[in-house]
C-alpha cells in the first residue's frame, strides 16, 4: 500500500543529484506521445488550418470558395445575436445530459465494478452492445416509444395514470432522453476503469474512518475516481455540445443548436467560409470554458488529473 | 450491510441495463414487421431476413464499415493509449498544449471535421474519398476518445512501479509489457469500444470521405430516409446484436473474461 | 427478375410489327424518324426494348428502308448504335438508396458487361459536395434541375453525345427542351414532382384545399413543415400571394411573420417525411407528392393535395461530369434510363413520375390515374418551380430561417 502515495514524487526523476534520468524521461514521454502527437497534427490541425483558411474567404459568383480578399467578415458576422438562442439550447442539452450520464453511469459503473465479480468484463461489453446496431433505428425505436400512441403513452394510459397521451416526442424531454441515453457509455466506461482501479482496502479504511457510508463515499471514493469523473465529463460534454443530429431527429421547433446551424450554413447555405467561421466561434468558447474548468477542479482537487 | 445495499444497487442496474435496451427490444421486435416503410406495426413477416441476405449492396456496406472500423479501433486504440499514458504519467514541456490538442477533436463540429479532412485529401493528394481516407478519417476522431480513457486510468498509478520493475532486473520493454500494460488494459479495452462504437455508426465525417465501394452502413441507411426506411435495416441490426451476443457468451463461456484476482499482481507487490 | 432473350432465333419481323402495334408507332412515323435521326438511332430504342428487362418486343427489320438493313446488327448484338466506343466495365452512380430499381441496373450490367457500384447520400446538399468540381469519382448522379446552370458553368456537367442517346425520343414533349437546360444538352430528366399538403383523413375530418390548413390551430402541436427554407418559405409566400422566389426583403418579412405565427403549432421541421407522417404524431404536414403512395402503405387512406393558392414543383436530372472515369458507360447508362420500361420501373419503385412519354404505359396505372402524383398538364403548368436564387437572396432567406428556427 506504501506505494499509493504522493504522485508529485515521480518527479523525483529531476532530482539535481542526476540529470540522465530525467532527459529519459521526457525522451519516454516523447516516445509515448509523438504517435498520437504527430498524428493529429498531420491529420486533424493540418486540415483544420484549411477550414482556417476558408473561413477567411468568402464565395464567387458561382458559390466557389474565392480567396480574393480575405477577412475577417464573417467572424463578424458569426457574433450574430440570431444563435444565441441555439447556442444556449447547445449548452443546456450538453450541461444536462453530462448530469445525467454521471448520475446515472456512476452507481452502475461502481456495482460492476464491485459485484460483478468475475463476469465484469462480460457486463460492460453489455452496456456498449446496444450501440453496436444502428443510430437511426435505435433513433426510430426511440420515437415508437415516445411517440403519442406509443409504448410509453400506452402503458400510462393503461395504468391509469393519464387519460390521454401526453406529448413526449419532438420536445426537450425526448432531445435530452435520447442524447442521455446516447452518451451514458461514453460515461459508464471511464468511470467503470477508474472505479475499478480503486483498492478495496482503501474503501474500507474510509468506512472505519467515517460514522456513516456516505462519508465515507464523499470523503474517500469520490475524490479517488475524480480522474474517471472528469474523464467522463469531457467524453460526455463536449461531444453532446456538438450533437446535432439527436435534437433534430427527436426534437420540435425549439430545439435547434448551434450545430445545425454550422451545418446548414454548410450544406443548405453554401456557405464554407460563414459555416467554418461559426464552427471556430464555437470551438474557441468551448475550448476556453472547458480548459478554465479543468484547471479549476483540478486547483480545488489535490492529486486529481 | 453490504447485501443490503447490493439489493438496491443490483435492482438499480437492473434498471439501467432495462433502459439500455429498451429501443433496442423494438428493434428487434419491428424487423419482422410486415410493412415496408413507415413505423407502424402491420404484422409478422420473417421476409426480411432472407431477403437482406441477397441484398449486396446491405451487405457490401456491412463489410466496409466492419473493414473501417477494424482497422480504426486497433490503430486508435495503439496511438491513444500511448497518448493517454504519456500524457498521465510523466511530465514534460508542451504537455498542457498536447492535452489541449486532445480535447480540440472531440469539440470540433462534425461537419468541420469531415469537410476539414476532404479538403485536405483533395487539395493535397487530388484524392475523392475512399476506404484509406475512411481509415485516417475515423482514427482521427477515435484517437482522442481513447487518450481521455486512458489517461484517466494511468493517472491514478505509480509511475514508480515501472522503475522498481526495472531496478528489478527488467528491460524497458519488459517493465511496459509486465507492468504498465496490464494496469491499464482495463482503460484500452474500454477505449476500444468506445473507438469501435463511434466508427461504426458514424455518417458525417464518413460522408464526406467515402469514395466509390467504401460506402458504409450509415451511409446506406440515411440514404434511405428520402424513400423509407425498411426493416431490412432493423434485420441486419439484429443480427449484428445476436452474432456480437453469441461470440461474446462463447468467449464468456471459455473464460476470456475471467479476471481473476481482484487486484493485479504489481499492487500486491509494491504493498 | 424478368425473362431473358438469349438472343437466339426470333422472329424479327412479327417482333418489329407487334412493337409498333403496341407503342401506336405508325409505319409513316417510323420512317420519319428514320430520315430524321437515321436509322441506327430510330431503331436502337425498339432493339433495346428488346435485350432491356422488359423482353417483349425486339427487332431487327427485314423490310424497313434499306438504308438501315446494313446496320442493323443480328438480334444478340448490342442495341446501341453502332460505330460507337465500347463501354469502360465499369460505372459509380452517386445517388439516394433505392432510387433506381434493381432490375434496371442488373439489366444494363447484364447487357453492357459493366459492373454498376453505387455510393449513397442524403440530402442533395451532401451530394453536391461529393461531386466537387468534376464529379469525383462518380460517373452519374442526379442533381437538382435548377442547380444544373450553376453547375454547368462551373464546368462540373459533361456535354451529352446525343448520338450515344437514342431513348431521348421518349422524353415527353414539355421535357424536350427546359429552360434550365436548353435542348438538354448537358442532363436529361429524370424524375419531377410536387409540394404540397398531407394528411390523415381519420384525424383530419375535413378536406382542407389550403396551404393554411397548416396554420389550422385546431391541430397545433400535429402538424409538420419540411426541414428546407426554401420549400418553406415558398409555401408561405405563395400563400400570401406572392412569387415563391421572391426576391423582395419586404415579402420574405411579412412570410416570416406568418411562420413566426405558426411555430408554436408546429411539432417538427423534418423531411423525413415517410417517417413522420407514419408515426401517427404528425396529422397534416408539407411533404412532397410522391411520398403520399410510400405512407399509404402505412395508412390506406392518406391524402394529399396541392394548395388552391398554388404549388411548388421540381424535377431532377441525370448527369454525368467532366471529371468521370467511365464517360461512354454513363452515356449508355443515361440512355438505359430514358428506355421506357426502365423508365417505368423507377417510378413504380419510388412514386415519383418521370418525363418519359413512352413509359406511361408500363407505370401502375395506379399512380398514373392519381390526380396528385400525375396531375393534369394544365396544373402542372401553374406550379411554381423553385429557382436557385442568387447568394445575396438566398443568404436573406437563410437568415430569416436561422432567426425562424432559432
Amino acid at each position: 500500500m506504501g506505494a499509493a502515495v504522493q504522485p508529485a514524487e515521480a518527479s523525483a526523476a529531476s532530482t539535481p543529484v542526476a540529470d540522465a534520468p530525467g532527459r529519459i524521461a521526457r525522451l519516454r514521454a516523447a516516445a509515448l506521445v509523438l504517435p498520437g502527437v504527430g498524428w493529429l497534427v498531420l491529420f486533424f490541425i493540418v486540415p483544420l488550418l484549411l477550414i482556417f483558411v476558408v473561413s477567411l474567404g468568402s464565395r464567387d459568383a458561382l458559390d466557389r470558395i474565392t480567396l480574393a480578399n480575405p477577412s475577417l467578415d464573417n467572424y463578424a458576422k458569426a457574433f450574430d445575436p440570431v444563435f444565441i438562442p441555439t447556442f444556449l439550447n447547445s449548452i443546456r442539452f450538453a450541461t444536462i445530459t453530462t448530469i445525467l450520464s454521471l448520475a446515472i453511469g456512476y452507481p452502475i459503473a461502481y456495482w460492476i465494478s464491485r459485484y460483478g465479480g468475475r463476469h465484469k468484463v462480460l457486463l460492460i461489453i453489455l452496456v456498449m452492445l446496444p450501440f453496436w446496431t444502428s443510430y437511426l433505428i435505435r433513433t426510430y425505436s426511440w420515437i415508437i416509444l415516445l411517440r403519442d400512441n406509443g409504448v410509453v403513452n400506452s402503458l400510462l394510459q393503461a395504468f391509469g395514470l393519464t387519460s390521454e397521451p401526453i406529448i413526449l416526442m419532438n420536445t426537450d424531454l425526448s432531445v435530452i432522453l435520447g442524447m442521455t441515453y446516447g452518451f451514458l457509455p461514453f460515461a459508464i466506461l471511464p468511470l467503470f476503469v477508474s472505479i475499478d482501479r480503486l483498492d478495496p482496502n482503501l474503501i474500507a479504511a474510509g468506512r472505519d474512518l467515517y460514522a456513516s457510508g456516505r462519508d465515507a463515499f464523499l470523503h474517500v471514493t469520490l475524490p479517488l475516481t475524480m480522474p474517471g469523473i472528469v474523464a467522463a465529463a469531457l467524453l460526455t460534454f463536449i461531444p453532446a455540445l456538438g450533437d446535432f443530429v439527436t435534437p433534430d431527429l427527436l426534437g420540435g421547433p425549439g430545439t435547434t443548436t448551434i450545430a445545425k446551424n454550422i451545418q446548414e450554413l454548410f450544406l443548405a447555405g453554401r456557405d464554407w467560409p460563414y459555416g467554418a467561421a461559426l464552427g471556430f466561434v464555437l470551438m474557441i468558447v468551448t475550448l476556453t470554458g472547458t480548459l478554465v474548468a479543468l484547471r479549476t477542479l483540478r486547483r480545488e482537487v489535490a492529486g486529481g488529473d | 450491510m453490504a447485501r443490503e445495499r447490493n439489493r438496491w444497487l443490483s435492482a438499480y442496474a437492473l434498471i439501467v441495463y432495462a433502459f439500455l435496451f429498451a429501443p433496442i427490444v423494438v428493434l428487434i421486435i419491428f424487423s419482422f414487421n410486415k410493412a415496408r416503410r413507415g413505423l407502424v406495426w402491420q404484422g409478422f413477416t420473417l421476409d426480411w431476413y432472407p431477403k437482406l441476405f441477397s441484398n449486396g449492396e446491405l451487405l457490401d456496406a456491412l463489410t466496409v464499415t466492419l473493414e473501417v472500423a477494424l482497422v480504426a479501433v486497433i490503430v486508435s486504440t495503439v496511438i491513444g493509449s500511448l497518448l493517454g499514458l504519456g500524457l498521465a504519467r510523466l511530465r514534460f514541456r508542451g504537455r498542457g498544449a498536447t492535452e489541449t490538442l486532445l480535447l480540440v477533436p472531440m469539440l470540433t463540429p462534425e461537419i468541420v471535421m469531415g469537410l476539414s479532412l476532404l479538403l485536405f485529401f483533395l487539395q493535397l493528394f487530388d484524392a475523392h474519398g475512399s476506404l484509406a481516407q475512411l481509415w485516417i478519417a475515423h482514427i482521427t476522431f477515435c484517437v482522442s476518445y481513447v487518450a481521455v480513457v486512458v489517461r484517466a486510468r494511468a493517472a491514478n498509478m505509480d509511475p514508480r512501479l515501472e522503475e522498481a520493475a526495472r531496478d528489478l532486473g527488467a528491460s524497458a520493454w519488459g517493465a511496459f509489457v509486465h507492468v504498465t500494460l496490464p494496469l491499464i488494459l482495463p482503460a484500452v479495452i474500454a477505449g476500444g469500444l468506445l473507438a469501435f462504437s463511434l466508427s461504426f455508426d458514424d455518417y458525417v465525417v464518413t460522408t464526406f470521405n467515402s469514395g466509390v465501394g467504401s460506402s458504409t452502413l450509415p451511409l446506406y441507411i440515411y440514404g434511405k430516409i428520402k424513400f423509407g426506411v425498411t426493416p431490412e435495416i432493423n434485420a441486419i441490426s439484429t443480427i449484428i446484436v445476436a452474432v456480437t451476443a453469441i461470440a461474446i457468451l462463447i468467449a464468456w463461456r471459455a473464460g476470456a473474461f475471467d479476471s481473476g484476482p481482484r487486484r493485479p499482481v504489481a499492487d500486491e507487490a509494491a504493498t | 427478375m424478368t425473362d431473358r432473350h438469349d438472343g437466339s432465333s426470333i422472329d424479327l419481323e412479327k417482333e418489329l410489327v407487334r412493337y409498333m402495334v403496341e407503342h401506336r408507332i405508325s409505319r409513316r412515323y417510323l420512317l420519319e424518324r428514320i430520315a430524321l435521326v437515321g436509322g441506327a438511332a430510330a431503331l436502337a430504342p425498339i432493339i433495346a426494348a428488346c435485350t432491356s428487362s422488359g423482353g417483349s418486343a425486339s427487332a431487327a427489320p427485314s423490310s424497313a428502308a434499306p438504308s438501315v438493313a446494313a446496320s442493323v446488327a443480328p438480334p444478340s448484338a448490342s442495341p446501341s448504335p453502332t460505330a460507337q466506343p465500347s463501354p469502360e466495365g465499369a460505372l459509380n452512380i452517386l445517388n439516394w438508396t433505392d432510387y433506381l430499381a434493381d432490375d434496371v441496373i442488373k439489366s444494363f450490367e447484364d447487357q453492357f458487361s459493366v459492373k454498376v457500384t453505387q455510393s449513397f447520400f442524403s440530402t442533395t446538399d451532401e451530394m453536391y459536395q461529393k461531386i466537387g468540381e468534376d464529379g469525383g469519382d462518380y460517373d452519374i448522379s442526379f442533381p437538382i434541375s435548377v442547380d444544373v446552370p450553376n453547375m454547368v458553368e462551373r464546368g462540373v456537367i459533361a456535354k451529352l453525345d446525343k448520338s450515344m442517346l437514342p431513348n431521348i425520343v421518349n422524353l415527353g414533349q414539355e421535357w424536350a427542351n427546359p429552360g434550365y437546360d436548353p435542348n438538354n444538352t448537358y442532363t436529361v430528366p429524370y424524375m419531377w414532382w410536387t409540394t404540397g399538403v398531407g394528411y390523415d383523413p381519420k384525424r383530419i375530418k375535413e378536406e382542407p384545399t389550403s396551404s393554411k390548413a397548416l396554420w389550422d390551430a385546431r391541430w397545433k402541436q400535429h402538424i409538420s413543415m419540411l426541414d428546407d427554407w426554401q420549400e418553406v418559405f415558398g409555401l408561405t409566400l405563395i400563400q400570401q400571394g406572392h412569387s415563391a422566389n421572391s426576391t423582395n426583403t419586404a415579402e420574405m418579412d411579412q412570410a416570416l411573420a406568418l411562420l413566426e405565427q405558426q411555430k408554436p403549432l408546429v411539432r417538427t421541421y423534418s423531411t423525413d417525411t415517410i417517417g413522420t407522417m407514419t408515426s401517427g404524431d404528425v396529422w397534416i404536414g408539407h411533404i412532397w407528392g410522391a411520398d403520399r403512395f410510400a405512407i399509404q402503405e402505412t395508412i390506406p387512406d392518406f391524402a394529399y393535395y396541392i394548395p388552391e393558392e398554388g404549388g411548388v414543383k421540381g424535377s431532377d436530372t441525370v448527369a454525368t461530369f467532366t471529371g468521370s472515369p467511365h464517360p461512354v458507360a454513363a452515356q449508355l447508362f443515361i440512355n438505359h434510363l430514358l428506355d421506357a420500361h426502365n423508365s417505368a420501373a423507377n417510378t413504380n419503385l419510388i412514386y415519383y413520375m418521370g418525363p418519359n412519354a413512352a413509359a406511361k404505359e408500363f407505370i401502375d396505372p395506379a399512380i398514373l390515374s392519381d390526380p396528385t402524383i400525375n396531375p393534369d398538364q394544365e396544373i402542372v403548368d401553374k406550379l411554381e418551380e423553385l429557382l436557385r436564387l442568387d447568394q445575396s437572396v438566398r443568404d436573406e432567406y437563410l437568415s430569416r430561417w436561422q432567426q425562424l428556427r432559432g
